[in-house]
């Protein structure tokens, strides 16, 4: 047994836990990463404040056309907000397609799962906003015109250009955010979801004739139209540019292809793939992928999955038998992945990506803790593998059932012995009841702290089942950890 | 960090609605004259060479839809059949004011439009037809008859003139 693999602290001398709250916390302003960390914090800032800019931008349009002065009395209070409630809702909409357009400076700055997760936060407002729209201005323009809201609604539809259109639009809306609820959405397949998401496209685009033709802010000539005309011409090209062409870039820059399916254990497979120019794919970037396998009866099925290794990137010596390679470790978890243990060697592979921050590059401290559950382990292995640290510098806790669920805990072990990293083994079922559940039953009373005594000043990469994981992030900011100084690669979507 | 987003966030927000509300300010005060501009520039259309159709006066005073006040007379010119005089289209009922047209037929071609009466009925509206009626205008002149594009952000105000238009073209048996 390697000396450095300790099964539990509580075997340790009996020390009791001591409080360590910034006592010995070293100045984050100093150190490898805190340039890069600033840089990065100042990024996610950045995109707080563009935000909500767009948003007050949005609203202004209205004010900077003599909006205020427009509202004498009640008909024309209700209309202005109707259009205020359009133009807010639209700029949301707008906003969400940026969060979803894997744009490399919020991936780099939030990551993907925190642009996804704040991108499914705006859908239900978003979706009120132009509900209102639609309701205020049949309110509005009927008042106006002594119509109840319904007639006037059915007179838009008939008599105004593109109104339709824009009927159609709402009805595609309600349905996509109906079909995200997450009640609703597990009630269906993932591929089910995901075609009705790609209805977005189409309800943006019914959405936006009504807005240039008969939305008199946009008229012709006005600035205000240059800048909507803008902001929607940049968000298409955005999401054309970076969700469709740089993946079929990619797919034909790396021509992967799988070269070998290696069996991890019953239900885990390693899928090692071959390509070009893989050294551009190594290094602090995105670690996960969308891969979709050329294969009859897979290849309309992306699935995200990490690399479980650091690219090789070739015969950088004369051992040319070592081919760049690629790999990604999977459990099988549902169809799709299931049959991914059935790949055979020379099928083509479509990515898309890298993806995400669970890397060096959101490294902020000199310390770094890892740990990981299950399948969680695999991405973990690829970051201890590349992510700089000293001897000592580095602790690794691993969890399973059993330690044939410690998946490539043999590589780990050996990694943590040849760069001089703690590496805890955290085996056993779970405690029947107890606050630390993450822990095995035999370590129960262990605290983080307890593994990883200096943990508040140390960058935390947590990887596992959500409940699971939920339960280490709780304590190790109870231990003094910050949210900035967490990172977290969610397996579920 | 946060805190550090949340107030400067607040305070570019705040900053580009204060722009946006000055901004409106602005175009509020200078708007009436706009308004004015729009439908007094039309005299300059009516050329001083000969045949002169007689000018129809009063026609603002019909406000009955329909009610086509063309009283132009028939000109001396032999080339066209067609009557030359100053015609004023059907008043149209907007839901955002009435619009009225007169137009001006000259040895058969289209020489001049004037807006007899524009959506007036909010602030927005008014600035609408002040920007869409002289562009109307130019389309219609180029293209001599009321089939013209609408004007994008102005579709009603585009439909009632071109209404009004293709009435007072009716009119003059253009
Ligand atoms: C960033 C990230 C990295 C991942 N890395 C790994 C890894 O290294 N190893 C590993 O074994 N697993 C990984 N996963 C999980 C893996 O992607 C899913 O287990 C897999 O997609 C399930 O597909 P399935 O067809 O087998 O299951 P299904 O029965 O289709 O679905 C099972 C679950 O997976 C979700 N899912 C299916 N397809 C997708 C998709 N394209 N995008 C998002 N969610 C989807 C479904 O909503 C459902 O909750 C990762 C997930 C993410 C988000």
């Amino acid at each position: 047994m390697n000396s450095q693999l300790l099964a539990s602290p509580g075997q340790r001398a009996g020390t009791p836990p001591s409080p360590h709250r910034g006592d010995t916390r070293h100045n984050p302003t100093k150190g490898k990463f805190a340039a890069q960390h600033r840089r990065r914090m100042f990024r996610a800032d950045l995109l707080t404040v563009a935000l909500w800019a767009s948003l007050a931008a949005a609203l202004a349009l209205w004010l900077a056309d003599g909006g205020v002065s427009s509202v004498g009395n009640a008909t024309q209070a209700v209309t202005a907000v109707g259009i205020l409630a359009g133009l807010a809702g639209m700029d949301l909409v707008i906003l969400m397609l940026l969060l979803a357009a894997r744009l490399p400076f919020v991936d780099g700055a939030v990551g993907h799962d925190r642009a996804l997760e704040f991108h499914r936060k705006l859908g239900k407002p978003a979706l009120y906003l132009l509900l209102a729209h639609g309701l205020l201005l049949a309110t509005g323009y009927g008042m106006a015109e002594g119509l109840n809201p319904v007639s006037e609604a059915v007179a838009l539809w008939v008599l105004v250009p593109d109104m339709w259109l824009a009927f159609v639009s709402m009805a595609l809306f309600i349905a996509v955010v109906v079909t995200s609820l997450v009640a609703v959405r597990r009630r269906f397949p993932y591929e089910f979801w995901y075609f009705v998401h790609l209805l977005t496209y189409l309800a943006v685009a019914t959405a936006l004739p009504h807005q240039f033709s008969v939305g008199g802010l946009f008229a012709e000539g006005t600035w205000q139209r240059w800048y909507w005309l803008l902001l929607c011409i940049g968000t298409g090209s955005a999401l054309a540019w970076y969700r469709i062409a740089k993946p079929v870039i990619a797919t034909y820059r790396h021509q992967l292809t799988v070269r070998r399916v290696v069996r991890v254990s019953p239900d885990v497979v390693s899928i090692e793939m071959t390509g070009l120019r893989l050294n551009e794919l190594s290094g602090n970037g995105g670690r996960f992928f969308v891969w979709r396998f050329l294969a009859p009866g897979m290849w309309w099925q992306a699935h995200p999955f990490s690399l479980s290794a650091e690219p090789q990137v070739g015969p950088t010596s004369n051992r040319s038998s070592r081919q760049p390679s690629l790999r990604i470790t999977v459990r099988n978890l549902g169809a799709g992945s299931a049959r991914l243990a059935s790949l055979k060697p020379g099928t083509k592979v479509a990515i898309e990506g890298p993806y995400g921050v669970f890397s060096t590059a959101a490294r902020s401290r000199d310390r770094v803790v890892m740990i990981g559950a299950g399948i969680g382990i695999t991405p973990l292995r690829a970051l201890l593998e590349s992510t700089p640290f000293a001897p000592g510098q580095a602790t690794v806790l691993l969890r399973g059932s059993s330690p044939e669920e410690l998946f490539l805990g043999q590589e780990i072990l050996e990694l943590c012995r040849k760069r001089g990293a703690t590496l805890f083994h955290l085996t056993g079922p779970r405690a029947a009841h107890g606050r630390n559940t993450w822990l095995p039953a035999s370590a129960d009373s262990s605290r983080l702290r307890d593994f990883v005594p200096d943990i508040a000043d140390a960058d935390v990469y947590v990887c596992g089942p959500t409940a699971w994981a939920g339960q280490v992030l709780a304590e190790a900011k109870s231990s003094g950890v910050r949210e900035e100084q967490l990172h977290y690669e969610r397996f579920d979507w | 960090m946060r805190f550090r987003a949340g107030i400067s966030a607040a305070f570019a927000s705040a900053a580009i609605l204060l722009a946006g509300w000055q901004a409106g300010a602005h175009v509020a005060t200078s708007n009436a004259s706009a308004v004015t501009t729009s439908s007094t520039g039309t005299t300059g259309g009516t050329g001083s060479t000969a045949a002169t159709g007689s000018t129809a006066a009063g026609t603002t005073g019909s406000s009955a839809p329909g009610s086509s006040s063309g009283n132009g007379t028939s000109s001396s010119l032999g080339a066209s059949a067609k009557a030359s005089g100053t015609y004023a289209g059907e008043a149209v009922q907007t839901r955002f004011g009435i619009v009225q047209v007169q137009v001006t037929v000259k040895a058969g071609a289209i020489t001049d439009i004037t807006a007899l009466h524009l959506t007036d009925q909010e602030q927005r509206s008014v600035q609408i037809s002040a920007r869409a009626a002289p562009l109307l205008r130019s389309e219609v002149l180029s293209a001599q008859s009321a089939n013209v594009q609408t004007i994008g952000g102005a579709t009603i105000t585009s439909d009632a003139y071109l209404t009004s238009l293709q009435a007072a073209l009716d009119a003059a048996h253009f």
